[in-house]
């Protein structure tokens, strides 16, 4: 059936409908990677999004029982080009479409995406709808929405739990994480505490970490309460740290330096990246709608460990006097390249050492 | 005879990479520090350490290296070469000096280093990098920062490579 986008400056485009027959609302964003739509759909940081995918034909590999980065996807909409109408891995479980409509997710073809996705580059990210009709009705619903700033509290864990281990005892603070962070810890054997990100200082200290992980999730880190920066400024001086993703922009926070929005969402995993200390280059799964603002990291405080090399924006950070730090982008590779798995491998090396010195 | 490499060269850079920061961390930046590589392979590491420190702090670091032949305990022939050449010899008073070696084994090599540098001035301090820690300690020695802790037996050999003169990064066991 034929349905429609409408973007909030007006723009519509006209598209198949696929995956659940609803009408959605939500903030649109573009996603560049060529590679796991799955994961993508499923990551809580597109919580209350809508994804315009840039490769062209999407669903080719169905829906498998390993790529998922959550229980249940959020986003509220999918953009492709092409829709794969047969999937031929064998390990697909269900095919796009069918997971689609499961979840109650609309998604539209048959889009001229390449047009979509340069109209956003300019424009940003704005509010638009999926409707079967464009009419006034439809545009002013799409005016009156107005989106959530809850997605860290949609997406995080409201109760702790565990993810058990026989090795060091790491807590995650959870801003809506995706699986991929525990599934690498999980490769370290470490015993998982995910915490909900309102616990307090004592309650984390109780459980004497070894090491603690700031989760990514969605959003927008200036919505978070003040309770979170303190808490990661007592534990970043506790034991050492890693932030990930929205983690490491919170840490950023915490240690006093303030993010900008992008104009658009880079979603992609197409720049190089360079780790400063060794000049090493390599490429990682980004997902991102804020950048550190550069003139406001306290050199005195932090060091930059890692630099986007086409828009040289921070990629990590690391604190001069802890063993705490941080990446922007995702370093468990779930999808994208596995180079920066490395990162899981500095930080339970930091983890040993600190257990050996204090325990 | 099958040697079993326990750093590759990826992680054995990443473990250089990690020292680097533990030393800005301890040190409270690059102020005042001077790395001392122990020869022959302790010189090459040392370099690399202080590239990294240029990479994040842009200052160069100063580094020397020492030949603690003449002050080892188990060697007999001691001359009167002080270890260090004239040439490259930074002055060390005051300084926070970090000594680089590629394998901690029975401390005496680090002896003979503290002896070294003592000869040559008074530091206002001096720890001890290394790339492997292999345990076995015959003096009361440890080190600051540690690249890998390598469990051994006494009569395994370990044995680190670096590009600089040996062609390729690793650590390996020789059984």
């Amino acid at each position: 059936m034929q349905r429609h986008l409408i973007l909030e400056d007006g723009t519509t485009f006209v598209g198949e409908g696929f995956g659940a027959p609803a009408t959605t609302f939500g903030e649109i964003v573009f996603q560049t990677a060529m590679t796991g739509y799955q994961e993508s759909i499923t990551n809580p940081i597109y919580d209350g999004q809508m994804i315009v995918f840039a490769m062209p034909v999407v669903g080719a590999d169905g829906i498998h029982a390993e790529a998922y980065e959550s229980v249940k996807p959020t986003i509220r909409g999918m953009v492709v080009h092409d829709l794969a109408e047969i999937s031929t891995n064998r390990q697909r479980r269900m095919s796009l479409d069918r997971f689609l409509k499961q979840n109650n997710i609309p998604g539209l073809c048959q889009v001229d995406t390449r047009q979509l996705i340069r109209h956003l580059r300019e424009s940003g990210p704005q509010k638009a709808t999926i409707v079967d009709y464009v009419d006034d009705h439809a545009r002013d619903q799409l005016a009156a929405t107005v989106l959530t700033k809850q997605q860290v509290q949609n997406t995080a864990t409201p109760k702790a739990y565990a993810n058990p281990g026989r090795g060091y005892h790491i807590v995650v603070i959870d801003f809506g994480l995706k699986h991929g962070i525990l599934r690498m810890l999980g490769d370290y054997d470490s015993n998982v505490s995910v915490l909900p990100y309102t616990t307090s200082v004592e309650e984390v200290l109780t459980l004497d970490p070894d090491g603690i992980v700031l989760s990514s999730g969605p959003g927008d880190p200036n919505s978070l309460p003040e309770s979170v920066f303190t808490l990661i400024r007592v534990l970043q001086t506790k034991a050492p740290m890693l932030g990930i993703g929205l983690g490491h922009e919170l840490f950023a926070m915490a240690n006093g330096a303030t993010l900008n929005p992008l104009v658009a969402e880079y979603h992609g995993m197409n720049h190089p990246i360079q780790e400063i200390i060794s000049q090493e280059i390599f490429y990682a799964m980004q997902g991102r709608g804020y950048v550190v603002d550069d003139q406001t990291v306290d050199r005195k405080k932090m060091f930059v460990t890692h630099r986007d090399l086409v828009d040289q924006s921070i990629q990590g950070l690391r604190h001069r006097d802890y063993p705490a730090f941080s990446v922007q982008f995702f370093p468990d590779g779930a999808p994208g390249p596995i180079e920066p798995n490395v990162i899981f491998a500095d930080f339970f090396e930091t983890v040993a050492d600190y257990v050996e010195q204090y325990n | 005879m099958a040697n079993k490499v326990v750093l590759d060269s990826a992680s054995l850079q990443r473990a250089l990479t990690r020292i680097t920061y533990e030393i800005l961390e301890r040190n409270k930046g690059g102020q005042g520090l001077v790395l001392v590589g122990i020869k022959t392979r302790g010189e090459y590491l040392a370099h690399r350490i202080a590239n990294r420190l240029e990479q994040l702090e842009k200052e160069t670091i100063p580094v020397m290296a020492i030949d603690v032949t003449n002050y080892r305990d188990d060697v007999l022939a001691h001359g009167d070469h002080l270890g260090l050449d004239e040439k490259d010899s930074i002055n060390i008073v005051d300084k926070n000096i970090v000594l680089v070696d590629d394998v901690l084994f029975t401390g005496r090599t680090i002896r003979a280093a503290l002896d070294a540098l003592i000869h040559i001035g008074r530091p206002k301090s001096i720890s001890l990098a290394v790339l492997v820690d292999r345990g076995h300690r015959e003096l009361p020695i440890r080190a600051d920062f540690v690249g890998k802790n390598i469990p051994t037996a006494q009569n395994e050999k370990i044995q680190v490579s670096v590009e600089e003169i040996d062609g390729k990064d690793a650590v390996e066991i020789i059984h």
